[in-house]
């Protein structure tokens, strides 16, 4: 079949055809919104004007038309280009009316994952403020990026000065993924620095305050010394009485004889003076070990010192 | 997943002798299932009654929520689907594979 026998203009002259072809241009305009509802209405206009027309206007033999199926032929394709027409814009529309629904199924999932994670921040800092140790998340460029309240407290700065600023002050000697102590003028902190997995080159640092337990040990360990040293006091002067007590006797054995030389008397008298005095200071660390007070040392140490003990009994 | 289709083959003239029988053969088979496949290779000539056929067949497997397609259109018969720009309408293919691949697509 040829096209010769559509007229080149494609007007078509009827006005009933004209109304008609308004009509279903509407109605075609209508639900050029979506594809699905253009497609059923077009195919019910094709039905419908095929069915009108003869058989053999179409797939006839070549040859001049009835000049009426000419005009229901024109009528047909000037429909048929019209609904192409808007069947490709209804495609177009479709498929941005499910983009569309696409973008807001995304940012419906993006809205609920932003809160999620926005519960689990929140999640994570009333954690941390919970936890008594001081926690510091540092960066990889060691600069502090998040610490909870007793961190806080224990660098005495508030959080809003530590974040942003280096972290190394209040790392002391301690190595990356170590422990270890940092000290200062009032306090003495347990640092142990942490590799965040999730984060290579970050770190977590966590603190506490060791300073009252730090004093305790030292205490503990300077009482056993002095208690050490205070067994060594004891053992000492029973060793040194034993011979003393010897010197003693033969001095005043010397005295007792008569001894017409005047350098051995006096040599006696100053032999037994002198184990006078060591018997004295034997005494007063026993006292001392004794009391097992530490004060009670002190002036035995000090040459200088008034001697607290000139009433111990030298019998 | 298995997925089914129907090929409805038409076979010399479909015109306004042929077109009622194709109608009461091929109607019953589009159940709402499967999409279905018309295969139009060895369709020699076509009239309006037999493109109204071919509408009705396009129309029934959407109502009845499916999809369907053309495969194998002659040279001929296509020129009268150009004509009334029904190739534009449909979706018409090549051979029964690139039919189904469109047919999985839409699914």
């Amino acid at each position: 079949m040829s096209d010769s026998r559509i007229s080149s203009n494609g007007v078509v002259p009827d006005l009933a055809e004209l109304c008609r072809i308004h009509d279903v241009s509407l109605e075609l305009i209508r639900r050029s919104h979506d594809v699905d509802e253009l497609l059923d209405a077009v195919l019910a206009e094709y039905e419908k004007r095929l069915k009108e027309m003869s058989a053999d206007t179409l797939g006839g033999e070549s040859g001049p038309l009835d000049p009426d199926e000419a005009k229901k032929l024109q009528a047909l394709v000037m429909f048929a280009g019209q609904a192409v027409a808007l069947k490709e814009k209804a495609a177009a529309a479709t498929q941005l009316r499910q983009r569309a629904e696409e973008l807001e199924r995304l940012n419906d999932e993006l809205e609920r994952a932003l809160e999620q994670e926005a519960r689990s921040r929140r999640r994570l800092d009333d954690l941390l403020a919970a936890i008594d140790a001081g926690i510091m998340v540092v960066g990889g460029d060691g600069r502090i990026q998040n610490v909870n309240r007793a961190a806080s407290d224990l660098t005495g700065q508030s959080t809003e000065r530590l974040v942003g600023r280096p972290a190394s002050p209040y790392l002391g000697e301690v190595d990356r993924g170590s422990d270890g102590k940092v000290n200062d003028s009032a306090k003495v902190m347990l640092v142990a620095r942490r590799d965040l997995r999730s984060e290579p080159e970050a770190e977590v640092v966590l603190m506490s305050d060791v300073t009252a337990h730090e004093r305790e040990t030292e205490e503990r360990h300077r009482l056993e010394k002095f208690a050490e040293l205070l067994k060594t006091l004891g053992v000492l002067s029973h060793k040194i009485n034993n011979p003393l007590t010897s010197l003693m006797g033969r001095a005043q054995i010397l005295q007792m004889k008569k001894e017409t030389d005047p350098d051995v008397c006096k040599a006696a008298e100053v032999i037994e003076d002198s184990a006078k005095r060591i018997a004295s200071y034997i005494r007063e660390l026993a006292f001392v070990v004794k009391e097992g007070k530490e004060e009670a040392l002190r002036p035995l140490l000090d040459m200088d010192a008034p001697q607290p003990f000139s009433e111990v009994d030298k019998s | 997943m298995t997925v089914t289709r129907i090929l409805v083959e038409c076979e010399g003239v479909l015109d306004a002798h042929s077109a009622e029988m194709v109608k009461r053969d091929s109607l019953p088979l589009i159940d709402g299932e499967s999409d279905v496949v018309i295969d139009l290779s060895n369709v020699e000539f076509i009239d309006s009654i037999g493109l109204g056929v071919l509408v009705n067949l396009y129309k029934a497997a959407r109502l009845k929520g499916c999809n369907a397609n053309f495969i194998g259109v002659a040279p001929n018969v296509r020129r009268v689907l150009e004509i009334i720009r029904l190739d534009q309408i449909f979706d018409v293919h090549p051979d029964l594979e690139s039919a189904t691949r469109a047919l999985d697509q839409r699914r």
